[in-house]
C-alpha cells in the first residue's frame, strides 16, 4: 500500500485530528485554535487538489479492509466522490475563517470547531465512501456531529430545533440501515461501481429491490431534505450562521442528495432505476419538493427560515436532474451539488452578516441595508440571481443543462416546474432585494455594531465574497477546464457511459 | 482594430469595469462623470469596423461567440449612441434632481444596463444573449425604482413581474429550441425552429417573451408606467434603446426567411395594429408628457411588429424586411430618446429662444410622425416600399397601407398631445450645460447624424431626397390631418 | 509458559482478595494497582497465546476430567477474559480515585473487587456446569456486597433484594444442574452433550434446561425479571455500577449461552427460543422506554442496561434451528455486543459518576450548562451513547449490522424493528442527557472538577467501545468458532 493510495485517508484525518486537538485545547487559546483549523482546512484543500489531479491522471486512489465479517470498510477517490470532497474541503476553508469571525467573543468555541470539524471529517467520508456501509458509518457520524453544533446555542428553541433535527435524522438512519442490510443480504456487499449492479434483474428480485429503492431513498430524503421529510431543516436555522451556511447548505443536505446519486448510479444503474418504474417516482418527489419548498418560502418572515426552505428547494434539482434518465440530465444535477452549495453559502453568509453586524433577523427589517453594507448585499443578490437562474451566474448553468437534459428525454414539464420554481424564486428573492437596495431606512439597526472602516468584521466579509466571485466565474467560465461543469462532465463520461 | 479580440472585450467589459468606481463613496462624483466614456468603445465599433466578424470565447458560459453582422451593426450603433446622449445628459440631471447620497447607486445601475444593452447586441450564443439580457432586464429595475416614491415602487413592481415572466418564456422557448438545434448559437435557431414539431409554442413563448420587451399589446402594462417614473436619462434609454432589445431578440431568434407563416403574419399584423392604434388612443387619454411619449413607443413598436408579421408571414421579403426595421428601430430610437430627454429641459427667458426651442423639441416629434426629409420620411417611405401588398401573399396584407396611414394620424397626434402637455408643464430656468450637450446630442443624431451613419446593407437603394420629395404629400397628408383634428378636437371637447 | 499464564490468571485475583482483606482502602489501592497491572499482562498474553496458536484444553493441577477441573482455554474465553482485564482495570483505577477513603466501609472494595475478577475468569474459562456455578456464585456474591458498599439505607435495601434474586436464581440453576446430573452423570457440558447426541432425546430432559435457564436469565435481568437491577446498578458507587453492568451480567449470559449453543439443539424448541427472544426484544424496547423517563441520571443508564441486555436473549432464536452460517453471524453478533455493551456501558457509568460528581446532583436536569465545564465526561458518555445507539463505527452498530443480517437470512424479520426502535429508543435517552447538558441555564457555572485521570478512564473506554466496530473482523476472527465445541483442541 502506497503513500498515495493512503491520501483519502489522509484527507479524512486532517479534520479528525483538528477535532482531537481543537476539543483538548483551552477555550481562550484562540490564536492556536484558528491555526489549527485554518492550517487543517488548508491541508486538507491541497490533498483534495492532489487526489483531483491524479484522478485526472487516470490514477485511483483506495483503501480497503474488512470491518466486520462480509462487509469491506472502502474509502476511495474517484471522480464522483471528488466533486463532492472539493466542494467540501474549499467550503469548509471559507466556513472556517468566517465562523472565527462570527464566534468572536461567544463562549463553548472549543466545543463548536472540534464538532464542526468532526462534521468535515463526516462530510468527507461520505464523499470518499466506496461503498454503502462506508456510506452510512459516515452519514450517522454526520448526524451524531451535527446536533451539538444545532443546539450549540443552548436555547429553548435551539434545543428543540435539535430534537427534532436528531428524531428526523435518526429514523432516517434507521430506515436506511435497514435498506443497507436488507441489500446486503440479497445480494452482498457492494461497492459503488459506475453503472451499477441491476442492469438485469430477475423477476424474483424486482419487488425486493425496488421496495429497498424506496427505503434508501427515504432514509437518505430524510437528510435531503426531500418533502414531506424536510420538517426539520427550517427549524435548525436557529443554529449559528456558519452552521446553516456549511452544514445546511452543503454538507447535511448534499449529503442526502449524494447518496441518492451514489444509490440510483451506482448501486442499481440508471438504466435499471428507471426499468424498476423508480425514477418516475423519485422525478415526481423531487418536482413537488422543488415546488412546494419554494411555495413555502414566499411566506417566510425570517430570513435564514426563507434560505432553509429555499434550500428544500434547491436540493431537489440535484434529484431531480438524476432522474432525467440520460447523461445530461446526470450532469445537471450533479453540477447543481457544486453550484447550489456556493450559492446558498454564500446567501447564508450574508445573512449571518446582517444578523452580526446590524442585527438584522426579518426580511421586513432589511430596508435600506444596501446602503449600509454595500459588499455583502452585492453578494447577497448574486446569490439570489444565482438561485433564480439568471446568466451568467451558477445557477442558469444547472438549470439550462438540466431543462435541455429533460427535452431530450422527452420530459417536458420538468421544463415547467424549472419555470416556476425560477418564478417562485424570483417571487420571494426579489422583494428581498428590493428592500435592500431601494427601502428607505426609517428606524435605527435593531443591534448595530461597527468594525472601524469596513462595513463588517473583514472576517465575515471575505468568505461571503470570494464565494460570491465564485459563483459568477462557476457559471461564466463554465466551459472552461477547470469549471465544476467540466468535472461534471468528466463524471458523467465515466458514469453513465452511454 | 476595432473588431479585434481585446477591443470588443474591452468595450464589453468597460462598464463592468467601472463598477470599481463604486466601491469608494469618495469616488461617487467622479464614476458620475465616467458614464458618458462607457458607451464610446461600443459606439467606435459600430461605425468604424466592418459587419461580419466574430469573437469566439470557448470558456465562456457553454461556449461564447460575440460578432457583428449588419443587423447588429444597426442596433449597436443606436444604443451605444443613445447611451452615449443620455449620459451627458445626466451629468447634468444629476445635479438639478438627483440626491447626492443615490448617486452612486444610480450610477451601479446605468453602468449595469449598460452593459447588458450593449453585450446582449453582439452576443451570437444563446448563452451570452439571454445572460444580457438578463442583466439588462434587472438592472433596469433599478433605475425604474430609483426615485423610490410609491409610484417608481408600484410601477417598478409591475416590471418585474412581467419582465420576469418574459425572461422565463424566454428561457422556455430557448430552451426548447436549442435542445432542438442541438446547438448554443443563435445563427442555428431560426432553421430549427422552423423545423420543429412544437414550432407553434417555441414561437409564443418568444414572442411573448421578447414581447414583454418591444411592448406588445396587453404584454406592455408596465411601459407606460415604468418609462415616465424613471429618471429623465432612464427613460430615454429605455424607451429608446432597451425596448429594441426585445425586437433585436425576435429578429435573432424566430424563424424568418426559412419559411412563410401567413398565419403568425396575421397574428402579428393585428396585433401591431391594435399597438399602433391602441396605443395611440390611449396615449391621447394620458396627463403626463413622458406616458404620453411611452404610449408612443407602443405604439411606433405596434409598426415595428406589423413588419415583424409581413416578414414572418413571406419567406423572401425577410432580408429586406429586416434592414428596414433596423432603420426604423434606429430612426424611431434617436427621436424617442431626444423627446425624453426635451421633457426635463426648462425653457430660455425670450420670446424667441423659446419658439426655437419648442421647434427643436417638437421636430423628432414631427420625425416621429414622417415630416419629409426627417429620418422618420426615409423609414416611412422604405415601409411603405416593402410592405407593398403585392409582395405579400396574407390574409391581412392587403390592409397594410390603410394601417400605415392611420397609425400616421396616430403618431402626429400623440405628439401634439404631448407638445400640449409639455407646455403645460414646461418651466422656464437655465438649464446645466451638460443636459445641453447630451440633449444636442441625441437631436443632432435624430436629425443630421441618421444621414450619415452606416444603414443595414440592405436597405432598398435610393436616392432619398429625390424619394422625399416625390412622396412629400403622402407624408405630409397624415401631419395635417391630425394637425387639423388636434386643433378642432379640443374645442369640440370643451364645448360638450 | 502457559501455565504461568494460567496460573496467574487464576489466583492472582484470589491473592489479591486475601491480601487487601488485611489492609485498610489506601495501601489496598497500592496492591491492587500492582495486582490489576499483573492481570492485565496475564490476560493479554494468554489472548496473544491464543491468538496465535488456537485454544486448548487446560487441567487445572493436572487432574483429567472427571474428578478434576478442565478449563477450556478457546478463542472466545480468552477474548472475554481480555475484556475482563481491561473493564475491571478501568473500573479499578478510576474507584482508586473515585472512592472516598474516609469512609471506613469502602475498605472492602478491595476485596470484594478481586473475588469478583476471580469468578468472572472462573465462569469464562469454566467447562463444566458445577464449576460454572460455583463461578456464578462467587460473582452474585461479591457483588452484592460491592452494592452494599454504596453505604446508605437505599444502597442496602437494593443489595438485599439483589442478593434474594441471585439465590434465586443459583437454586434454579442448582437444580437444573442437579437433575442433569442425575439424568447424565455428568456435569460437562461437552459431555453431556455428547451423550445426547448420542443417545437422542427422552421426555421430560426439558425441564433441567428450563430450570437452568430460569436462573441465568433471573440473573441476567431478563424482562420481567429484570426488576432488581435498575436499584442495584442505580444506587451502586460508579465504579461498581460500571462492573457490574457491564461484566456480573454477562457471566450468567454467557452460561446461558453456552448451555444452549450445545444443548439446546437437542433441548430446546422452537417455542421456547422465541420466547425467549420475544422476552429480550420487550426488554429492549420496555427499558429504554422507562430510561427515558428516569429522573435520575445513573437510572437511565441502569434501565438502558436492562434494554442492552435485551438485545442479547436474541441469540436463542436467531441460533435455533437455522442455518450454520447464519447461527454463526448471529453468535458473532451477540459477542460484539456483549463486548462494546461491557465498554460502552462501562464508560458511560463511570462518566455519569464524573457527571454527578461535578453537579453534585443525580438528576438529570441538574446537568444543564455542564457541556461547557465538563465536556470531557460528556463527550465519553456521549461516545458510549453512540454505541449503545448501534450507529457506526461502534462496535455497537457492528453487533446489530451483523444482528440484522442474522434475522434477514433466518427469515425471523420480526425482530428487525426492535432492533431498528431499540435504537432510536436509546438515541432518544442519550440525547436526552445531553439535551440536559447543552441547557444554558442562569446560575450554573459552580462546578466541581473532578481529576483528569476521572475523565480519561470512560474516555478510553468509550472510544475501544466506538473503535470496536472498525476491528471487528480481526476481533472475531480470534473467537474462532464462538462458543467453539471445544474449540481448536
Amino acid at each position: 500500500m502506497s503513500l498515495a493510495s493512503l491520501l483519502p485517508v489522509f484527507a479524512l484525518m486532517t479534520s479528525l485530528l483538528a477535532a482531537v486537538i481543537i476539543f483538548t485545547l483551552p477555550e481562550r487559546s484562540f490564536r492556536l485554535r484558528t491555526l489549527v483549523n485554518l492550517g487543517a482546512a488548508v491541508i486538507k484543500l491541497v490533498l483534495v487538489g492532489v487526489m483531483i489531479w491524479g484522478i485526472v491522471q487516470g490514477r485511483a486512489y483506495e483503501v480497503a479492509f474488512t470491518m466486520v465479517p462480509g462487509v469491506r470498510f472502502v474509502l476511495r477517490a474517484d471522480a464522483l466522490s471528488m466533486l463532492f470532497a472539493g466542494l467540501s474541503a474549499l467550503l469548509w476553508l471559507l466556513t472556517t475563517i468566517y465562523a472565527v469571525g462570527y464566534l468572536e467573543g461567544s463562549p463553548n468555541r472549543s466545543r463548536f470547531f472540534g464538532f464542526f470539524s468532526l462534521s468535515v471529517a463526516s462530510t468527507m467520508g461520505i464523499a470518499l465512501a466506496g461503498n454503502l456501509f462506508t456510506f452510512f458509518l459516515f452519514y450517522e457520524m454526520l448526524t451524531l456531529s451535527t446536533y451539538p453544533l444545532v443546539v450549540h446555542r443552548g436555547t429553548p428553541k435551539a434545543l428543540r430545533a435539535g430534537r427534532s433535527y436528531i428524531i428526523y435524522t435518526l429514523c432516517g438512519g434507521a430506515v436506511l440501515l435497514l435498506a443497507i442490510a436488507w441489500l446486503h443480504g440479497l445480494v452482498g456487499d457492494l461497492s459503488f461501481r459506475p453503472g451499477g449492479y441491476f442492469a438485469e434483474v430477475e423477476d424474483a428480485l424486482r419487488g425486493p429491490l425496488s421496495l429497498i429503492f424506496v427505503l434508501l431513498v427515504a432514509g437518505l430524503g430524510v437528510k435531503a431534505a426531500l418533502v414531506p421529510l424536510h420538517g426539520w431543516l427550517p427549524q435548525a436555522m436557529v443554529a449559528p450562521a456558519p452552521v446553516s451556511a456549511l452544514l445546511h447548505a452543503v454538507a447535511v443536505v448534499k449529503a442526502g442528495a449524494f447518496g441518492i446519486v451514489r444509490v440510483v448510479l451506482e448501486i442499481y444503474g440508471l438504466d435499471a432505476a428507471s426499468d424498476l418504474g423508480l425514477l418516475a417516482g423519485l422525478a415526481g418527489v423531487a418536482a413537488f419538493t422543488i415546488i412546494y419548498g419554494s411555495a413555502r418560502a414566499l411566506y417566510q418572515v425570517d430570513l435564514k427560515r426563507l434560505l432553509a426552505f429555499s434550500t428544500v428547494s434547491q436540493v431537489s434539482y440535484i434529484i431531480l436532474g438524476l432522474c432525467l434518465f440520460g447523461p445530461v440530465g446526470v450532469a445537471g444535477g450533479l453540477v447543481h451539488l457544486v453550484h447550489q452549495g456556493i450559492m446558498k453559502i454564500t446567501l447564508f453568509f450574508c445573512a449571518g452578516n446582517y444578523a452580526e453586524t446590524l442585527g438584522v433577523h426579518r426580511i421586513d427589517e432589511l430596508d435600506g441595508a444596501g446602503e449600509r453594507m454595500p459588499a455583502t448585499s452585492v453578494a447577497f443578490t448574486l446569490g439570489a440571481f444565482g438561485m433564480i437562474g439568471v446568466p451568467p451566474l451558477a445557477g442558469f448553468t444547472t438549470k439550462w443543462i438540466m431543462g435541455t437534459g429533460a427535452l431530450a428525454v422527452g420530459m417536458d414539464w420538468v421544463v415547467v416546474v424549472l419555470v416556476v420554481s425560477s418564478l417562485l424564486n424570483a417571487a420571494y428573492f426579489l422583494p428581498i432585494l428590493h428592500r435592500i437596495w431601494f427601502g428607505e431606512r426609517q428606524a435605527a439597526w435593531p443591534q448595530e455594531r461597527r468594525w472601524g472602516r469596513l462595513e463588517t468584521s473583514a472576517w465575515l466579509l471575505w468568505p461571503a465574497l470570494i464565494t460570491a466571485v465564485l459563483l459568477i466565474l462557476a457559471g461564466l467560465l463554465a466551459n472552461l477546464p477547470v469549471s465544476p461543469l467540466s468535472w461534471v462532465e468528466l463524471i458523467v463520461a465515466r458514469e453513465v457511459a452511454l | 482594430m476595432f473588431e479585434s479580440a481585446s477591443f470588443v472585450l474591452f468595450a464589453v467589459t468597460l462598464p463592468f469595469a467601472s463598477l470599481l468606481l463604486a466601491l469608494r463613496s469618495g469616488l461617487q462624483r467622479a464614476y458620475c462623470y465616467s458614464l458618458p466614456v462607457l458607451p464610446l468603445p461600443a459606439l467606435m465599433i459600430a461605425l468604424l469596423s466592418d459587419p461580419g466578424w466574430l469573437l469566439s470565447l470557448p470558456g465562456l458560459l457553454h461556449g461564447g461567440l460575440w460578432g457583428m453582422d449588419d443587423l447588429r451593426r444597426a442596433f449597436l450603433l443606436l444604443t451605444a449612441m443613445l447611451w452615449l446622449a443620455a449620459g451627458v445628459f445626466a451629468l447634468g440631471y444629476m445635479k438639478g434632481y438627483l440626491k447626492a447620497d443615490n448617486l452612486r447607486r444610480f450610477c451601479v445601475f446605468w453602468a449595469l444596463t449598460l452593459a447588458g444593452n450593449l453585450g446582449l447586441t453582439i452576443a451570437e450564443d444563446i448563452a451570452s444573449f439571454y445572460g444580457f439580457f438578463a442583466l439588462m432586464t434587472f438592472a433596469a429595475y433599478g433605475l425604474v425604482v430609483h426615485e423610490g416614491t410609491g409610484e417608481a415602487n408600484r410601477a417598478g413592481r409591475v416590471y418585474l413581474v412581467m419582465a420576469v415572466g418574459g425572461e422565463m418564456a424566454i428561457l422556455a422557448g430557448l430552451l426548447m429550441a436549442a435542445q432542438l438545434a442541438g446547438s448554443d448559437l443563435l445563427a442555428d435557431l431560426p432553421a430549427t425552429i422552423a423545423g420543429a414539431e412544437q414550432r407553434g409554442l417555441i414561437m409564443l413563448l418568444l414572442l411573448a417573451g421578447f414581447g414583454v420587451k418591444a411592448g406588445l399589446p396587453l404584454l406592455h402594462f408596465w411601459l407606460p408606467l415604468a418609462h415616465p417614473v424613471a429618471p429623465t436619462p432612464a427613460s430615454a434609454v429605455l424607451s429608446g434603446a432597451m425596448i429594441k432589445a426585445g425586437l433585436l431578440g425576435w429578429l435573432v431568434t424566430l424563424p424568418f426567411g426559412e419559411v412563410s407563416l401567413p398565419g403568425w403574419g396575421d397574428l402579428l399584423v393585428i396585433v401591431g395594429a391594435v399597438g399602433s392604434l391602441g396605443g395611440a388612443v390611449l396615449g391621447l387619454r394620458q396627463q403626463q408628457p413622458k406616458t404620453v411619449l411611452a404610449y408612443s413607443s407602443i405604439s411606433q413598436m405596434g409598426f415595428i411588429t406589423m413588419m415583424v408579421g409581413a416578414a414572418l408571414a413571406s419567406a423572401d421579403v425577410a432580408v429586406t424586411l429586416f434592414a428596414v426595421m433596423a432603420l426604423f428601430a434606429l430612426h424611431h430610437g434617436l427621436a424617442k430618446g431626444s423627446l425624453f430627454l426635451a421633457t426635463a429641459m426648462t425653457l430660455p427667458r425670450s420670446r424667441i429662444g423659446q419658439w426655437l426651442m419648442w421647434l427643436l423639441v417638437a421636430l423628432p416629434g414631427l420625425s416621429l410622425a414622417g415630416l419629409p426629409f426627417t429620418s422618420g420620411a426615409v423609414a416611412k417611405l422604405a415601409m411603405k416600399e416593402v410592405l407593398k401588398p403585392d409582395h405579400f401573399a396574407f390574409a391581412a396584407a392587403p390592409y397594410l397601407p390603410a394601417l400605415m396611414s392611420a397609425g400616421a394620424v396616430a403618431t402626429m397626434l400623440l405628439v401634439w398631445r404631448f407638445l400640449w402637455l409639455q407646455r403645460a408643464v414646461g418651466k422656464i430656468g437655465r438649464n446645466p450645460v451638460a443636459m445641453w450637450v447630451g440633449w444636442g446630442l441625441s437631436l443632432a443624431g435624430s436629425l443630421i447624424l441618421f444621414w450619415y451613419l452606416p444603414w443595414h446593407g440592405a436597405v432598398p437603394e435610393k436616392t432619398w431626397p429625390t424619394a422625399i420629395t416625390g412622396e412629400a404629400w403622402s407624408l405630409i397628408w397624415p401631419i395635417l390631418m391630425a394637425t387639423l383634428m388636434a386643433a378642432v378636437a379640443p374645442r369640440s371637447v370643451r364645448q360638450r | 509458559m502457559t501455565p504461568w499464564l494460567m496460573a496467574g490468571l487464576l489466583f492472582t485475583p484470589l491473592a489479591w482478595a486475601v491480601l487487601t482483606l488485611l489492609v485498610n482502602f489506601n495501601r489496598g489501592r497500592l496492591i491492587s494497582w500492582l495486582g490489576i497491572l499483573v492481570q492485565v499482562v496475564v490476560s493479554l498474553g494468554l489472548w496473544a497465546a491464543v491468538a496465535g496458536d488456537g485454544g486448548f484444553h487446560y487441567q487445572l493441577g493436572g487432574w483429567p476430567a472427571p474428578l478434576g477441573i478442565e478449563l477450556r482455554v478457546d478463542g472466545l474465553a480468552v477474548t472475554f477474559v481480555l475484556l475482563t482485564a481491561l473493564v475491571a482495570a478501568a473500573c479499578g483505577w478510576h474507584a482508586s480515585i473515585y472512592l472516598d477513603p474516609a469512609k471506613a466501609w469502602h475498605r472492602y472494595f478491595w476485596p470484594l473487587f478481586w473475588f469478583l475478577w476471580a469468578g468472572l475468569n472462573g465462569v469464562w474459562l469454566g467447562g463444566d456446569l458445577f464449576n460454572l456455578y460455583v463461578g456464578l456464585e462467587l460473582i452474585s456474591l461479591s457483588a452484592v456486597g460491592l452494592v452494599a458498599l454504596g453505604g446508605e439505607s437505599a444502597a442496602l435495601r437494593a443489595a438485599i433484594r439483589y442478593l434474594m434474586a441471585a439465590l434465586l436464581g443459583s437454586l434454579a440453576y442448582l437444580l437444573g444442574v442437579a437433575l442433569i446430573y442425575g439424568q447424565f452423570g455428568s456435569l460437562s457440558i461437552a459431555g453431556v452433550s455428547r451423550l445426547l447426541g448420542e443417545a437422542g432425546t427422552a421426555p421430560g430432559q426439558t425441564l433441567p434446561l428450563l430450570l437452568m435457564l430460569f436462573g441465568l436469565t433471573l440473573k441476567t435481568a431478563l424482562f420481567p425479571m429484570h426488576g432488581w437491577l435498575p436499584p442495584a446498578h442505580g444506587i451502586a458507587r460508579s465504579p461498581v455500577s460500571a462492573l457490574l453492568s457491564a461484566l456480573v451480567v454477562k457471566a450468567s449470559f454467557y452460561i446461558a449461552a453456552r448451555i444452549w449453543l450445545d444443548l439446546g439443539g437437542y433441548l430446546g424448541s422452537y417455542g421456547l427460543a422465541q420466547l425467549i427472544g420475544g422476552l429480550g426484544a420487550i426488554a429492549v424496547i420496555w427499558g429504554s422506554w422507562r430510561a427515558l423517563w428516569q429522573a435520575k441520571l445513573k437510572q437511565v443508564v441502569a434501565y438502558s442496561s436492562v434494554a442492552q441486555i435485551g438485545y442479547l436473549f436474541l441469540l436463542f432464536p436467531l441460533t435455533w434451528g437455522v442455518a450454520e452460517p447464519v447461527s454463526l453471524q448471529a453468535q458473532q453478533g451477540i459477542t460484539l455486543q456483549i463486548i462494546s455493551h461491557a465498554l460502552a456501558k462501562a464508560a458511560m457509568f463511570l462518566a455519569a459518576g464524573n457527571l454527578i460528581m461535578s453537579v453534585g446532583s443525580n438528576r438529570v436536569d441538574a446537568l444543564a450548562g455542564v457541556s461547557r465545564f465538563l465536556p470531557f465526561s460528556l463527550f465519553s458518555f456521549g461516545l458510549a451513547g453512540v454505541s449503545l445507539m448501534g450507529l457506526p463505527p461502534s462496535g455497537g452498530f457492528a453487533a446489530k449490522w451483523l444482528l440484522l443480517q442474522s434475522s434477514l437470512a433466518s427469515g425471523q424479520w420480526w425482530w428487525l424493528p426492535v432492533l431498528l426502535a431499540g435504537g432510536l429508543l436509546s438515541a432518544a435517552y442519550v440525547f436526552r442527557v445531553y439535551r440536559a447538558s447543552f441547557m444554558e441555564r442562569a446560575g450554573t457555572d459552580r462546578f466541581f472538577h473532578p481529576s483528569r485521570s476521572l475523565e480519561v478512564i470512560p474516555m478510553i473506554l468509550a472510544l475501544l467501545s466506538l473503535g470496536l466496530g472498525l476491528v471487528a473482523g480481526p476481533v472475531l476472527s480470534v473467537m474462532v468458532l464462538p462458543f467453539g465445541e471445544g474449540g481448536g483442541q
